[in-house]
């Protein structure tokens, strides 16, 4: 793994930004082409750095844990080798951090290849939420890998909104130890064609993972949504949730996997999907998977796909909201699941802004 | 004060006829009350005044103020002045009720101008109170999870806050429990006035206990078929409707009975039956 540093143009941060810097937001870090522009993180146990120095100087987190540099699939491979951007985040043993650390990408300048590490030591907890923006036409190659330690807490959550210029694949990855929980809670309102992988590894008992995706497609946008939950110990548990509204011409993919391996007695792999189709030629599959190689587990899952409820409708425009408000109204309720996730009335208003652009 | 004319309404649905030319007049300050047994077309009349898309009216007309109300979408119908309290209201995952009633109320006033949000709480809170609601209603998600009982004080409550002009209430009776009925009986009648006409939709008298109704219908075959005051309910509690019928010779008082389903034998591959393969 090498780290080629690009060009950073100017430290601005884009007013795009600015709005979300208020009070509130207690810890922030703002990283643009891979230069750390702004960190605002005033939580001493929280240790960051570049992922620069990290590669260059700590090539032993890399050697330790050598699933974070073995091939998953071209799109990773790239990144390893193309890394241009990243974080490396740590909170020791015993520490709790009680604010969620954000961390703002941007990009500007070149491609941007991105590769941020969490590790998370034992008996610790974190929120991490991570914000996603483009300036210019770009591909955009992020990857994310955490480590949670034994009886460690992450709640991830990210909200991705870069434009149609952007050609986006997204690679999330958990290794969740013992007693372990990792919550990834992930809301996708790109534009462009959009693909996002979030894999779960769950490595030893009692390990928890529940993955989380609310994505909207609009215009001619192709978005795939992958997401895998892998048991490698008995005793895991499992869940995969997703919400999803593709409008317009787009297509929107859902593909859930929660995997049992032989032998991981006792664990539980729970999945559902909703959609609706708000186009009228728009397209929303789900493909709920369950692929299970031991009998004695608990394992559902299931998918309700369609349009618009026409009671629900009916019984907001009976009080007087018009056919666009009821809609909108809806929709936003669809999507409380992530909503009550984001943690300043910015971030929220932010959310609501881009959804009610794709759907309307 | 609004007046509310339905002048000889017909609806069908699924091609079946239901409403058979529907006659009736509602004042401001009027409260009427429309009874008569299952299946003859009470709730349809509500669901057509509101303009639920299931229906189709054939013939006749429904006026507010002299507009035509069926040529109204439904939400024109609710900013026109008419309320419909409903049997089942639909359950909406994610929305909270206070954003939903604010959001219903913002619709009322004109563009750019919202309701205050100060204004607003407390006119919410006192409508909760007076109801007896649990205080945590404002932050739950409309009629999800509500109780029978829950979702008919939800409605009364919008019905406060949104001050229509002509309300009909489907059945806000059912599935309420005696002091929950006296409660809603209460608030309703403290709103009657002059510019409220009322248009309560039963199977039992006992509503009428808590509210009091000027004029009683009787429903049956999909239209109105007797019409009189608060000595027709207690002629009604006392010895049922089989009087009506026979006074005008009706037989079988439903606009239509249900076909009934072929049975299928268990056993057998029942979609292929049903294919009639």
């Amino acid at each position: 793994m090498k780290f080629h540093r690009s060009k950073l143009l100017n430290n601005q941060i884009p007013s795009e930004l600015e709005k979300f810097f208020t009070e509130e937001l207690t810890n922030y870090l703002v990283i643009k082409d891979g230069h750390i522009i702004k960190n605002h993180v005033k939580d001493n146990n929280i240790f960051i750095e570049n992922i620069e120095d990290t590669i260059a100087n700590k090539p032993e987190i890399f050697s330790q844990n050598p699933f974070l540099t073995k091939y998953k699939s071209e799109a990773y491979q790239y990144n390893l080798d193309e890394v241009n951007s990243g974080v490396f985040i740590e909170v020791g043993k015993n520490k709790v951090i009680k604010d969620t650390l954000h961390v703002f990408y941007v990009q500007e300048n070149n491609d941007l290849v991105n590769n941020t590490l969490i590790i998370l030591g034992e008996n610790s907890e974190l929120s991490y939420f991570e914000y996603l923006i483009n300036m210019t036409d770009s591909s955009i190659n992020f990857v994310s890998n955490s480590i949670v330690s034994e009886n460690a807490k992450l709640v991830y959550s990210g909200l991705s909104n870069l434009n149609s210029k952007a050609i986006v694949s997204v690679n999330r990855n958990s290794y969740v130890k013992r007693y372990g929980n990792s919550l990834y809670s992930i809301a996708e309102v790109n534009d462009g064609i959009t693909e996002s992988n979030t894999f779960i590894e769950l490595q030893d008992v009692y390990a928890v993972g529940t993955s989380k995706t609310v994505a909207i497609t609009s215009n001619e946008q192709e978005m795939k949504i992958r997401q895998l939950i892998e048991h490698n110990a008995p005793d895991t548990e499992g869940y995969i949730e997703n919400y999803g509204v593709s409008n317009n011409s787009s297509f929107l993919v859902f593909e859930g996997v929660g995997k049992i391996n032989k032998d991981m007695k006792r664990s539980t792999a729970r999945q559902s999907n909703r959609g609706i189709v708000l186009g009228k030629t728009s397209r929303l599959d789900a493909n709920p998977l369950l692929l299970i190689d031991e009998y004695d587990v608990v394992a559902s899952h299931g998918a309700a796909i369609g349009k618009m409820d026409e009671e629900q409708l009916y019984y907001l425009m009976s009080r007087g909201l018009t056919l666009k408000n009821a809609e909108k109204l809806i929709i936003s309720g669809f999507l409380s699941p992530v909503t009550e996730l984001l943690s300043t009335k910015e971030l929220i208003e932010d959310f609501v802004k881009s959804v009610e652009k794709k759907t309307l | 004060m609004s007046v509310l004319i339905i002048k000889n309404l017909h609806a069908e649905v699924d091609g079946k006829e239901i409403l058979k030319g529907v006659n009736l007049e509602i004042k401001g300050g009027e409260t009427h009350a429309i009874m008569g047994p299952n299946g003859t077309g009470k709730s349809t009349l509500a669901s057509v005044v509101m303009g639920h898309p299931k229906f189709t009216v054939t013939k006749g007309e429904v006026l507010l103020d002299g507009k035509d109300v069926l040529k109204m979408e439904v939400d024109e119908r609710s900013r026109a002045g008419i309320f419909l309290g409903m049997q089942s209201p639909a359950e909406v995952p994610g929305v909270t009720n206070s954003d939903f009633i604010k959001t219903a109320m913002n619709a009322r006033s004109e563009e750019g101008k919202n309701i205050s949000l100060f204004k607003f709480i407390i006119e919410y809170d006192k409508a909760v109170a007076e109801l007896k609601m649990n205080a945590d209603l404002p932050h739950r998600y409309l009629n999800e999870g509500f109780s029978g009982g829950e979702k008919k004080r939800n409605e009364i409550l919008q019905l406060k806050m949104l001050k229509p002009s002509i309300a009909i209430l489907d059945e806000i009776d059912s599935g309420l429990d005696v002091d929950a009925l006296k409660i809603v009986g209460e608030n309703v009648t403290s709103m009657k006035s002059k510019d409220l006409g009322l248009l309560l939709i039963t199977h039992y008298q006992r509503l009428l206990d808590y509210i009091s109704a000027d004029v009683v219908h009787v429903m049956m075959q999909g239209r109105i078929v007797k019409t009189g005051d608060m000595s027709l309910i207690k002629k009604i509690d006392n010895e049922g409707y089989d009087w009506i019928k026979e006074e005008l010779g009706i037989e079988d008082e439903r606009v239509y009975v249900e076909d009934e389903k072929e049975k299928i034998l268990l056993g057998t591959c029942a979609t292929k039956e049903l294919l009639g393969l």
